[in-house]
């Protein structure tokens, strides 16, 4: 290995999960760092759980290393001390109420039980603590996870699609929540398949597709880098004079079924300058579309496509 | 320690505890009132207890052969003190022993069942420190069970039969050592019970599973080993070795007498179902440890 492992810090390793016929992660490498919300993107099937799972030491990966501070969750002393996680499909028992539930983690991790109260306080559930599980609404239901994470008081979060179902109030609170969290320094990881939701919560992102990474940056860069991923539409009666036209710029030309140019790599204004310095007319000119949503999802669908 | 306080903890913080604790003592009380009622025919003489047993339409002299000879052997085989001290003091065994191997399995399915398992799981990573801590609460509370049907059987039980001026046979080895083979065949269902819920973990597939095996495995059992020894292999020790069903084993291990002719000593039932316990364990904590917890 390279390095010294940094405190809090997440190293995925050319990690695969393999199940029948595909895989679900495939040769993933990325790293998380303390005091930032990293997002992890993709959209549904990209593999986000299944990489979350590993991390945490629910699923066996088919080959390589996920470790955090420098050490595999199920080698960790005391795990919930060093990470909390919040994952889809997990819950709570429907007949036990949330602040047994949490009492139940406590005694498990040794921990005082009083923790349990201030937790169910901090998300807000100190009044619901005692009504059973199965009467909690899903948002309930999401505070009482990230209270189960925080009992800890870990240095390291990790949500799996925590907005998940959530109402406006209930986003706006994981959001600032995720976001203080950080603040203090530590480490937030929080899966999505919405990229909007992303650029106003984190400030890194992992973007992923079909089990493999596509984008790694922080999110100023990467929608930079997606928005000029984008198509743009030209229409022209004299196509190969502009494609020579556009040479200088470094961008990719192709012709679609209808005959117009699709042009990557090169703003509007570049393209638009170009033509008109070579005498070439336009009849359009036009981003295939403006929508970052959508260039994501274009994205992502070409990740998809590499296998 | 610290594993199996939470795992007691759990247990107590859902209603399933009381459910089980009800139904370990409705049967007790129920098969407890059925045994004091046979008792009192059985310890009878024979005269008596045939008119008991017709509720008085007939005697001795007016009943036919077979049915009088049917009367008889039941009579010859239940007209003993010992006999029937040890059947009162041990009464609702037979279901007793399924709900001790039905609440270990629940113990260990609950998690799928309810998703507790990822929960429970990240808290332990260790997932066979968490099996081990259910295996103690499963002993545990099959201990208590026992202890508290015997407790209600015996304290009733001697009051009845010493009401009805027949010696309670507390202090009698052979009763006793039934009342401490009740004890040994909780132990080991709950051992079972444990280790099945972990290698077949869908909760409603373990507990129907175990319930069938429990309750029909041993007539089972008993007709194919029969067949085997009538058709295929004609020794007797064939017979014998019906006792690796558990359920036959934990038969023969708890009765005071012969189960069936070729039975073999009770020790080898114990025998028998500390293996299955522990095999079936070994396997479902090896799968549980490979497997992915989504
Ligand atoms: N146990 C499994 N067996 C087979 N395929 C699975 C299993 N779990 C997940 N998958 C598949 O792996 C892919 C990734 O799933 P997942 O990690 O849940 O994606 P995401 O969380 O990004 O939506 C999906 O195609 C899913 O159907
Ligand atoms: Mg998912």
């Amino acid at each position: 290995m390279t390095g010294r492992a940094v405190d809090g810090q997440i190293v995925v390793s050319s990690l695969t999960k393999a199940y029948p016929g595909f895989n679900a992660v495939d040769d993933l490498s990325f790293t998380v760092d303390p005091g930032r919300v990293t997002g992890f993107l993709g959209p549904n099937g990209a593999g986000k759980t299944t990489t979350l799972r590993m991390l945490l030491g629910l699923v066996a990966p088919t080959s390589g290393t996920a470790t955090i501070g420098g050490a595999k969750y199920v080698d960790l002393q005391q795990p919930i001390e060093v990470v909390g996680a919040v994952l889809e499909a997990s819950s709570a028992h429907r007949g036990r109420s949330g602040r047994n539930h949490l009492r139940a983690i406590c005694i498990a991790a040794g921990l005082p039980l009083g923790r349990a109260d201030e937790m169910l306080e901090l998300v807000g559930l100190g009044a619901a603590g005692d009504r059973l599980f199965k009467g909690y609404s899903l948002g309930m239901r999401q505070r009482l996870g990230i209270a189960a994470a925080m009992l800890g008081d870990p240095s390291v979060l990790i949500l799996d699609e925590p907005t998940n179902g959530l109402d406006p109030e209930g986003i706006r609170w994981m959001r600032d929540t995720l976001r203080d969290l950080a603040a203090e320094g530590r480490t937030v990881l929080v899966s999505s398949h919405l990229l909007s939701e992303m650029q106003t919560m984190a400030d890194d992102v992992v973007i992923l597709a079909k089990g493999r990474l596509v984008r790694q940056g922080s999110v100023s860069e990467v929608t930079a880098s997606i928005a000029g991923a984008l198509h743009i539409e030209v229409r022209t009666p004299q196509p190969d004079r502009l494609v020579d036209a556009l040479g200088p710029l470094d961008a990719q030309v192709t012709t679609a079924a209808d005959g117009h140019l699709l042009v990557t790599g090169a703003t509007e204004d570049q393209v638009g300058e170009a033509a008109h310095a070579a005498g070439v007319p336009l009849h359009r000119l036009a981003a295939a579309t403006a929508d970052l949503e959508e260039a994501f999802l274009q994205l992502t669908h070409e990740g998809a496509e590499i296998r | 320690m610290k594993l199996l306080r939470a795992e007691l903890f759990k247990l107590r913080t859902t209603n399933m505890w009381w459910v089980f604790a009800l139904a370990w003592v409705l049967t007790t009380g129920i098969v407890l009132t059925v045994n004091c009622f046979n008792a009192h025919a059985l310890l009878k003489p024979f005269a008596q207890y045939v008119s008991i047993q017709t509720h008085g339409h007939e005697t001795v002299a007016t009943a036919d052969a077979a049915h009088l000879d049917h009367l008889r052997s039941d009579w010859l085989l239940g007209h003993n003190t010992i006999t029937q001290a040890s059947t009162i003091y041990t009464s609702g065994q037979l279901i007793g022993l399924l709900l001790a191997c039905l609440l270990a399995i629940v113990l260990v399915t609950i998690e799928f069942q309810q998703l507790t398992a990822t929960s429970t799981f990240l808290t332990t990573p260790r997932r066979r420190d968490v099996i081990a801590a259910k295996l103690g609460t499963a002993l545990i509370v099959a201990g208590l069970a026992w202890l508290v049907t015997s407790a209600i059987s015996v304290v009733v039980g001697a009051i009845f039969l010493h009401q009805q001026g027949y010696p309670t046979h507390l202090g009698t080895w052979a009763v006793d050592r039934s009342i401490l083979l009740n004890l040994a065949a909780y132990l080991l269902w709950a051992l079972f019970g444990t280790g099945f819920g972990t290698l077949i973990r869908n909760q409603l597939g373990a507990t129907i599973g175990a319930t069938i095996l429990y309750l029909v495995g041993s007539g089972a059992a008993g007709a194919l080993f029969t067949l085997l020894n009538t058709y295929v292999i004609k020794h007797d020790w064939v017979l014998t070795a019906q006792v690796v069903v558990p359920s036959v084993a934990s038969t023969v291990m708890i009765s005071p007498t012969k189960t069936f002719d070729q039975s073999p000593a009770p020790w080898v039932g114990a025998v028998v179902m500390i293996a299955w316990a522990i095999g079936s364990g070994v396997l479902g904590v090896r799968a549980l440890r490979r497997r992915d917890i989504a």
